[in-house]
């Protein structure tokens, strides 16, 4: 048993301690007498020494501190309450954010080491080969030379239709993967077994591994599923396994399908793999990137500038892993705001110490250490930070609740989940102290330093000093220069999203559905049967009534586009280009589906051969100055045929970024015609709104192919509202986190000049007695408040500067020092401030100079 | 302060004639006292104020236990008990304590 548990159970059994003692005392007292007496020392004195050694001094000592910070809490009811609900909400807000930034960087894929894991992407160097040339990352060639990277593995990652008699055909995500791939996994299947090498034999049956939220949706958990068939893009495939909850790798997936030998012999298959692996115990990613850009140079055996293949830590393929900078910049921000929090209620416990300068010197004077006036102070601050703290436990577990709730509807990685953990709760007890620590030390300090003798004679009224109100103001300035980080950040953001949604459209985007659909090659395995069906989708569509073009795109506006390799022929007198080229597959229908305008030529025929259109941005970039109409240019095709195409439009630029809305990307529109897509969209215009005919387009598709889901029926209104909003989801919490922090440090500024005012009751009164007008001394006070506004703003502003830096990834058409968005700035701090000046200085001028007088 | 009596106990050494008077048996406070003082023939008296600190600590500290029994005088008495740490915390004194003592006795005889 050990000491403190010995102290603990004498604190327990007080009496009984007290008891003892007293009793061995008598009884050596009594032995005493009885053998002829003998001198006994101070017997209280002995049992006090005693007592002492068994109890927790320095612990009581601090448990008095609390009872008494208790008792001062309660005495200012109003302060207190007002301090709390403030820490609540900083705290609470910082709590949310770290729980939600945690959580989605914490990349719980279920594979040991992940950072370890390395993805080998294609290189810049490429982009010089001739087009048609052989695919560089060859996993086959990599797989028996590399050795930085253990566990050569790769996987294919796309849509795939699932159908079985047990619910409607649906659009699932499957990940076909190597078994070097799935010897990085680490969970086993919870339901039959793992993939074994007679899965990869060329006349292996189709397997299939299943996760379990699939297993859940789809199958209701039927513990029978295993050996069942279900069938995947028209093949039968035998479900060997269900995979546990949360298991998602290498992607965010609902099935699993081996790589068999097969596959590993068609060229189209490898060119489509993601290749990733381990590195080699030891080895760097360097090391790795320079042994494997090499083989592959070996292997191309063609004179390449920069590298082929880029060799990049696994996770940067993770979507949030992007967005770190932008998670990181709410971490601070919300921090910021905590900051606000601190320095208002600094202020507050600023303005009680002024009252308590009495009390405190009285118990200075009486003998109380000046350490042990802070340590007590201190306990106060922090005893408030940590009711502040429950209370933001509180904030934080709905805040959590509600993102939960909302990022559950979009399509997030499965491993995130957005609840209270204990890291999270580790960190609101951090900041909850440190907080307490942090808005308590300025008036303890300040409280600890006072004049005992002055302070006692003078009634508790000359201490507070210029040294509280410099320290006050000081508070209110940082405040503000807080201030200005956050309303900067939230201003660039705003004045982003403005740009987004200003940004002129070249298309009309009212009155347009669309419509996805995949068709799998399994069933349509060539160009004609693929043909085949889309014409037979678009003539059937184009019959329902209400509507007026039907056509096909490989994208959507906003959505990006498709990377070709292809040659540009040279403006007059000049070499041709080879490249990458960007673009989309489409119909001539879609410019009028979309109403977009050409500017210059005609689209492509419908059957048309060997003709291309390009936008604006295209034909500036490759043949400025020049009729566009006639160039010629040829992409690398799947079977190496390459003929030229000829340009027979300029399109005028359609957005396909969604965070470039001035679309300057050059972009080639190849007829669909030419080169059939098995997923594409269907972009519908129509006479009647398109809500309308979304039942009927779900309905023709499945007229046509009963296993065919039609999926994403959208009006193209809404899927670019969608778009958008991704993009805007950070701007909205930065302008919350803002005008929180504008709406606390404006209290600050009111609470310190109202109290200034309320203080020089009687100056001001001798002021106007002698004959100053009332606009004097409006002016006095405003200015005196003013001050620490600008002084906030001149700090606040080559910090905002540096910090929304870290912003500039996700703004739109706006840059990070953007002049306007600080003018506004500038104009909302300077009417925040002049208000919080002004209403306490309204107060002043309507002081009575004789009341002010008798004030005393 | 004025000079230390005779008598008095150097520093740190009562807690070792307190160990290494219990090796005899349980033993309650004053008959610690009484067995150090009858053992140093008188020459060592120890004080009340100082062994009750000094039992308390060690109980705390857990070289000695202690158990409430009956007195020979059938009076409730506390009494000491000599701990497996406390044995060993005897021997290290014990040996410390020689080995101060041959150290002095060797100055003392070359001086």
């Amino acid at each position: 048993m050990n000491k403190f548990v010995k102290r603990l159970r004498a604190l327990w059994h007080r009496r009984e301690l007290d008891r003892d003692l007293a009793d061995e005392m008598a009884f050596h007292l009594a032995m005493n007498e009885q053998n002829g007496g003998g001198r006994f020392g101070n017997a209280t004195a002995i049992q006090e020494t005693c007592r002492d050694l068994w109890a927790f001094t320095s612990l009581e000592a601090w448990w008095q501190d609390i009872r008494f910070a208790l008792r001062t809490l309660r005495a200012s009811p109003l302060i207190t309450a007002t301090a709390i609900v403030a820490l609540a909400l900083g705290i609470g807000a910082n709590t949310t954010v770290f729980t939600i930034v945690s959580s989605a960087l914490r990349f719980d894929m279920a594979v040991d080491h992940i950072e370890r894991v390395v993805a080998l992407h294609p290189g810049e160097g490429l982009a010089n080969l001739a087009p048609g040339a052989p695919t560089p990352i060859d996993f086959l060639n990599l797989r028996s030379q590399v050795k930085t990277v253990r566990n050569l593995a790769a996987y294919h990652f796309s849509a795939v239709n699932v159908s079985d008699g047990h619910a409607l055909p649906e659009r699932c995500w499957g990940v076909q993967m190597t078994a070097s791939g799935w010897a990085m996994v680490r969970p086993k299947p919870q339901l039959g077994r793992e993939f074994g090498p007679q899965d990869e034999r060329p006349d292996a049956t189709p397997a299939v591994m299943i996760s379990h939220r699939l297993w859940e949706r789809r199958y209701g958990g039927d513990p029978a599923i295993v050996g069942k068939f279900i069938r995947i893009d028209d093949v039968d495939h035998a479900v060997v396994g269900v995979m546990p909850a949360g298991e998602q790798f290498p992607e965010d997936t609902d099935l699993w399908t081996p790589v068999t030998l097969k596959d590993l012999g068609n060229p189209d298959f490898l060119r489509s793999l993601l290749i990733f692996g381990r590195l080699a115990d030891g080895a760097t990613i360097s090391a790795a990137q320079s042994e494997i850009d090499g083989v592959t140079r070996r292997a191309i055996a063609q004179n390449v500038n920069g590298p082929v293949v880029n060799v990049r830590p696994f996770l940067e393929m993770i979507g949030v892993y992007d967005a770190r900078a932008m998670l990181y910049a709410m971490v601070f921000a919300v921090g910021f705001v905590l900051l606000i929090v601190c320095a208002d209620v600094a202020n507050l416990l600023l303005g009680r110490a002024a009252a308590r300068v009495r009390e405190i010197s009285i118990r200075i004077a009486i003998g109380a250490g000046r350490v042990r006036i802070v340590r007590q102070l201190l306990v106060e601050s922090v005893m408030l930070s940590a009711a502040g703290g429950f209370a933001g436990w509180l904030v934080a577990l709905a805040g959590l609740h509600w993102f939960d709730n909302m990022s559950a509807q979009g399509r997030r990685p499965s491993w995130i989940h957005f609840s209270m953990d204990t890291r999270g709760l580790l960190y609101l007890a951090g900041i909850s102290i440190a907080a307490g620590i942090l808005f308590g030390l300025a008036p303890a300090l300040q409280l600890a330093k006072i004049d005992v003798n002055s302070a006692i004679k003078d009634g508790g009224r000359g201490a507070e000093g210029p040294r509280g109100r410099k320290l006050a103001g000081l508070l209110v300035g940082f405040q503000m220069a807080l201030c200005v980080i956050l309303l900067a950040a939230s201003g660039l953001m705003i004045h982003s999203t403005v740009k987004l949604y200003n940004a002129p459209l070249s298309f009309q985007p009212a009155n347009v559905l669309t419509m996805r659909v995949d068709l799998p090659e399994t069933k349509y395995a060539n160009g004609d049967s693929v043909r085949g069906f889309y014409n037979r989708l678009e003539s059937e569509l184009a019959g329902l009534p209400g509507v007026t073009e039907v056509s096909l795109a490989s994208e959507l506006p906003m959505r990006g586009w498709r990377e070709f390799r292809g040659e540009v022929e040279g403006p007059q007198g000049k070499p041709s280009i080879t490249g990458e080229l960007d673009g989309l597959v489409v119909d001539p229908a879609y410019f009028p589906a979309l109403a977009v305008r050409m500017r210059q030529g005609r689209a492509f025929d419908e059957n048309g051969q060997s003709q291309v259109v390009v936008n604006e941005s295209f034909a500036a970039k490759f043949w400025p100055g020049e009729n566009p109409i006639g160039k010629r240019l040829r992409i690398a095709g799947r079977n190496g045929s390459q003929p030229w195409l000829t340009v027979t439009g300029v399109l005028a630029d359609v957005q396909q970024d969604v965070m470039r809305p001035l679309g300057s990307d050059p972009l080639i529109y190849l007829p669909y015609h030419q080169d059939p897509q098995s997923s594409v969209y269907v972009v519908a215009r129509t006479a009647i709104p398109p809500a309308n005919l979304v039942e009927p387009f779900r309905r023709a598709v499945q007229n046509l192919d009963e296993n065919l889901p039609a999926q994403d029926v959208l009006s193209l209104d809404d899927h670019i509202a969608q778009q958008r909003l991704n993009v805007t989801a950070f701007g909205k919490l930065f302008t919350i986190f803002a005008a929180i922090a504008l709406v606390l440090a404006w209290v600050g500024l009111y609470a310190v000049v109202a109290h200034a005012v309320s203080r020089r009751t009687q100056e001001i009164g001798i002021r106007m007695a002698v004959g100053g007008t009332r606009r004097d001394i409006f002016r006095l006070v405003v200015k005196q408040g003013m001050r620490q506004v600008l002084g906030g703003f001149a700090a606040g502003l080559p910090l905002a500067i540096l910090v929304t830096r870290g912003l500039s990834h996700g703004l739109v058409g706006v840059s990070p020092s953007d002049p306007a968005t600080y003018l506004g700035v500038a104009l909302v701090l300077g009417i925040a401030g002049l208000l919080g000046c002004a209403i306490p200085a309204r107060r002043a001028i309507r002081v009575d100079p004789l009341a002010a007088l008798r004030h005393e | 302060m004025g000079k230390p009596d005779r008598g008095e106990l150097v520093q740190g050494t009562l807690d070792m004639l307190v160990l290494k008077t219990l090796t005899l048996g349980p033993m309650h406070g004053w008959g610690i006292a009484q067995s150090i003082q009858q053992a140093s023939e008188e020459v060592l008296r120890v004080e009340e104020g100082s062994l009750y600190p000094a039992l308390h600590r060690m109980e705390l500290d857990g070289l000695i236990d202690a158990e409430w029994g009956q007195s020979e005088n059938k009076r409730r008495a506390k009494y000491y008990r000599l701990t497996a740490r406390g044995r060993k915390a005897l021997a290290d004194e014990a040996h410390h304590w020689q080995q101060l003592a041959r150290a002095i006795a060797r100055v003392m005889e070359t001086a």
